[in-house]
């Protein structure tokens, strides 16, 4: 393991252990060096002195070459144990006295020794030599020979020493630092379980304790600062989680709650479906079930009043026609009441269709016409010539005049009663309007209030002189609604009342659009199949200004103006009439004129009828193309337009209607090129 | 001869002043009470016309109908409904089962007899 990688507390205990150790060996070694040093001086100080006494003393022996006094002096040296040899030079170099503590370690003759008295290392051995002189005279040399053992012993003590010194220091440095280490390693280990234990346990509530102010003390303080940054951001996320857990679970029961009102609603619903259903059916079968003995009592007062003829019983007749009266009035009030529970069950749907007021107005008054010479009334009808057809439901629309035409009869003798059928423009819509008046009885100010309101006739004696339901008002008011029309009363008792009926030139219901591919459902009334004599023109245009105008322009043509006011609309009316003549707009909402175009000329039924398109579109070329027969840019000129459809009418009747009317006859290139000439903007 | 109309109406006295005046106006009037004599009358007697009223008991009028529109005897007898609902449905259902008219009760006699008169002729020319 490296270094490096070891704990600091290892590291640590390392590392004062080895610097303790480095400084105790310099100085144990430097101290030891010194030390041998200095005392090898002092030994050969001493060996240099000792030289010195044994050379005076032996110095008058030498003079006199005594050599045995010489030897004695010598032998003195047996007292200094590390002095092994020592010899007396003659100054002729020859060797005079000796002492040799082993064996002979010196020469016989003087070794150079210059200068005198110096001292020199040989071997193991420590050499002195010495001038021995008597009275400044040079009578020999003196050659000192130590062994060092002092010198050698002292070392290897030192050394002894040292060493267990040493080891005792190295000991005792371990342990200080192994104590002393866990000042800086303790905190720095606490803060690394902290943060294990913080890691570990995801806990942001502990905190590392802070021994001292040292770096590690700021080191800890940081670190706890951050965990409580930590903390609280994790305090504030758990926070926002937490709310964002009850929200979701809010919404969850919101959603469940949604769902269970939903299925309550959809359930409330099929129940309420299931009792609206229960009712037609309750009411039908109730109608059929009065209707059953209704149809006896008529039947057989009908039938007896026949045998009262036969065999002339003048009172049988009158009483068994009152039993006949009261029967037809059970059964319209029967009647009135199934069409007013249809009404307020939401089952009275509008068919609408486009149809000629004129027509159905001259049907009424035939229908009527007993009734208004019953009580010797005149009739007066004036339609405005701008009322053309109208989209609506027609059976509504003739009971509603029908019920205010048998009204006024009703209520009126030898008097007039007049039908008035205007249309006008109001807040940019197109009203038709009927207005019945009569001279007969009036309204007083009081019973108008209730006059449309159900079973309120205004006086209930005028049920029993007058007859009728008094529900023919109520449901001409219901139906009026249904048609988004309006409907108002002006009278004045004694003097007469006027009914005014208003409803949209185009009734539209709320679920118009959706019922308008169902062409099905309208199917051509009585009104317009009786119209085979007149021509119908189809006049195809959103613009309802466009559609009105087109009507006035046509209306001097005595034919039938029916207008669709889209392009599907447009098909469903030329499918369902077979027009002469149509004329198309290119720019409306959803399918545009080049469509509807398109589809008249690939439908085999329809695609003889000549369309002449009306628009603002200057693209006579497509249109050709598409195969209109002419193209007029708006605005039109009434003239163009009539002299174009009265060509087309005289080419058709002069045709056999098998042979298809080809687009190119030569009256629709003239009347372009007439076009083109007149129309400015045409470039 | 006189033509011969069955009546098929379960009502007494329905029945009972329909086949008087019937027979005031000229016509032998045979009578069956529900669906099932109406059948059986049909194809036994042949009349020349049939007033089915549709709400019978156990086989309802356009059931009988569509019986005597599927045998090939009595395929060619005129059948007129009657029935007391008055709504548009009942029209379309009685000439879908194969009735030549419809007409609704109370009945306006003098409707119904130009009806009958219309269907007679009209079996004539055939």
């Amino acid at each position: 393991m490296k270094f490096q990688d070891l704990s600091i507390k290892r590291k640590l205990i390392l590392m004062t252990m080895l610097t303790s150790s480095i400084a105790l060996l310099l100085s144990s070694v430097s101290f030891l060096i010194y030390d041998l040093i200095s005392f090898r001086n002092l030994l050969t100080h001493d060996l240099a002195t000792q030289a010195q006494i044994i050379g005076y003393n032996s110095a008058a022996a030498m003079a006199f070459k005594d050599e045995p006094a010489a030897t004695a002096t010598l032998s003195a040296l047996t007292a200094k144990g590390d002095i092994v040899s020592a010899a007396l030079y003659s100054p002729n170099g020859q060797m005079f006295a000796h002492y040799f503590r082993g064996k002979k370690t010196l020469a016989n003759v003087v070794p150079i020794c210059s200068p005198e008295n110096s001292y020199r290392f040989e071997g193991q051995f420590l050499e002195v030599c010495h001038e021995v002189t008597l009275n400044g005279d040079r009578v020999g040399t003196l050659l000192l020979q130590s062994d060092m053992s002092q010198w050698s012993m002292r070392a290897r003590r030192y050394a002894t020493i040292c060493l267990v010194f040493a080891l005792v220091s190295v000991f005792l440095a371990f342990l200080v630092s192994s104590k002393l280490q866990k000042v800086i390693s303790g905190p720095i280990m606490h803060l690394e379980d902290t943060m294990k234990m913080v890691s570990a346990n995801k806990n942001y509530e502990v905190r590392a304790v802070k021994s001292y102010s040292d770096e590690i003390g700021s080191l800890i303080d940081g670190f706890n600062a951050m965990l409580s940054d930590i903390q609280q951001r994790d305090g504030a996320l758990r926070g926002a989680n937490d709310e964002l857990q009850t929200r979701t679970l809010e919404l969850e029961e919101e959603v469940s709650q949604r769902k269970q009102a939903q299925e309550e609603l959809l359930n409330a619903k099929h129940v309420a479906e299931e009792a609206s259903r229960a009712k037609s059916t309750f009411l039908a079968n109730m109608s059929h079930e009065l209707r059953t003995p209704l149809n006896a009592i008529i039947g057989y007062s009908e039938m007896l009043e026949e045998e009262a003829r036969d065999s002339e019983k003048a009172d049988d007749i009158r009483d068994l026609q009152k039993i006949q009266l009261a029967g037809k009035h059970l059964l319209s009030l029967i009647n009135d009441v199934l069409d007013l529970s249809k009404i307020e069950a939401g089952k009275m749907p509008l068919h609408l269709e486009t149809f000629d007021v004129r027509l159905m107005v001259s049907e009424i008054v035939t229908t009527l016409q007993p009734a208004i010479e019953k009580n010797k009334n005149a009739l007066r009808v004036r339609v405005a010539d701008e009322v053309s057809a109208m989209r609506a439901d027609v059976t509504k629309v003739r009971q509603i005049l029908f019920n205010l035409l048998s009204n006024a009869c009703k209520f009126t003798d030898q008097g007039t009663i007049g039908l008035d059928v205007d249309r006008k423009l109001e807040n940019g819509q197109d009203w038709i309007r009927f207005q019945v008046s009569d001279t007969g009885i009036g309204i007083a100010a009081k019973q108008k209030e209730n006059l449309f309101k159900e079973f309120a006739q205004a006086d209930t004696s005028i049920a029993r002189k007058y007859g009728g339901t008094g529900l023919g008002l109520a449901i001409s008011y219901k139906f009026v609604q249904l048609m988004k029309g309006r409907i108002s009363v002006e009278s004045e008792l004694g003097h007469g009342a006027t009914f005014t009926a208003e409803l949209p030139v185009q009734v539209r219901t709320d679920a118009a659009d959706a019922a308008l591919p169902d062409g099905s459902r309208d199917s051509p009334t009585a009104a317009a199949r009786t119209k085979t004599d007149r021509d119908t023109i189809l006049v195809i245009d959103d613009d309802a200004a466009v559609r009105d105008l087109m009507s006035r322009f046509l209306s001097k043509l005595d034919v039938n103006v029916v207008a669709a006011r889209s392009g599907e609309e447009g098909l469903r009316l030329a499918a369902q009439f077979h027009p002469v003549i149509i004329t198309l707009d290119v720019v409306m909402p959803g399918r545009d004129g080049w469509w509807v175009l398109n589809q008249l000329k690939a439908d085999p039924e329809l695609s003889e009828i000549p369309v002449i398109m009306v628009t603002i579109v200057d693209n006579e070329a497509m249109g050709i193309n598409l195969g209109a027969s002419n193209y007029l840019v708006k605005p039109v000129h009434r003239e163009r337009l009539v002299d174009l459809i009265e060509k087309y009418r005289v080419t058709r009747s002069s045709a056999p209607k098998t042979i298809k009317i080809p687009v190119s006859i030569s009256p629709t290139r003239k009347t372009q090129g007439e076009v083109g000439a007149e129309n400015p903007r045409r470039r | 001869m006189m033509p011969r109309i069955l009546l098929v109406e379960d009502n007494e006295m329905n029945r009972d002043m329909l086949s008087r005046r019937l027979q005031r106006k000229g016509y032998s009037v045979l009578i069956a009470h529900d669906g099932e004599q109406g059948l059986a009358k049909a194809c036994s007697e042949i009349p020349d016309l049939i007033l089915m009223d549709i709400s019978l008991p156990f086989i309802d009028g356009y059931e009988v109908t569509r019986r005597v529109k599927a045998n090939p005897r009595t395929r060619h007898i005129p059948v007129i409904a009657l029935t007391a609902h008055a709504l548009l449905t009942d029209r379309d259902r009685a000439l879908n089962a194969g009735c030549n008219d419809y007409d609704t009760k109370p009945v306006d006699f003098a409707r119904l007899t130009e009806k009958i008169e219309n269907l007679l002729v009209n079996e004539k020319k055939l």
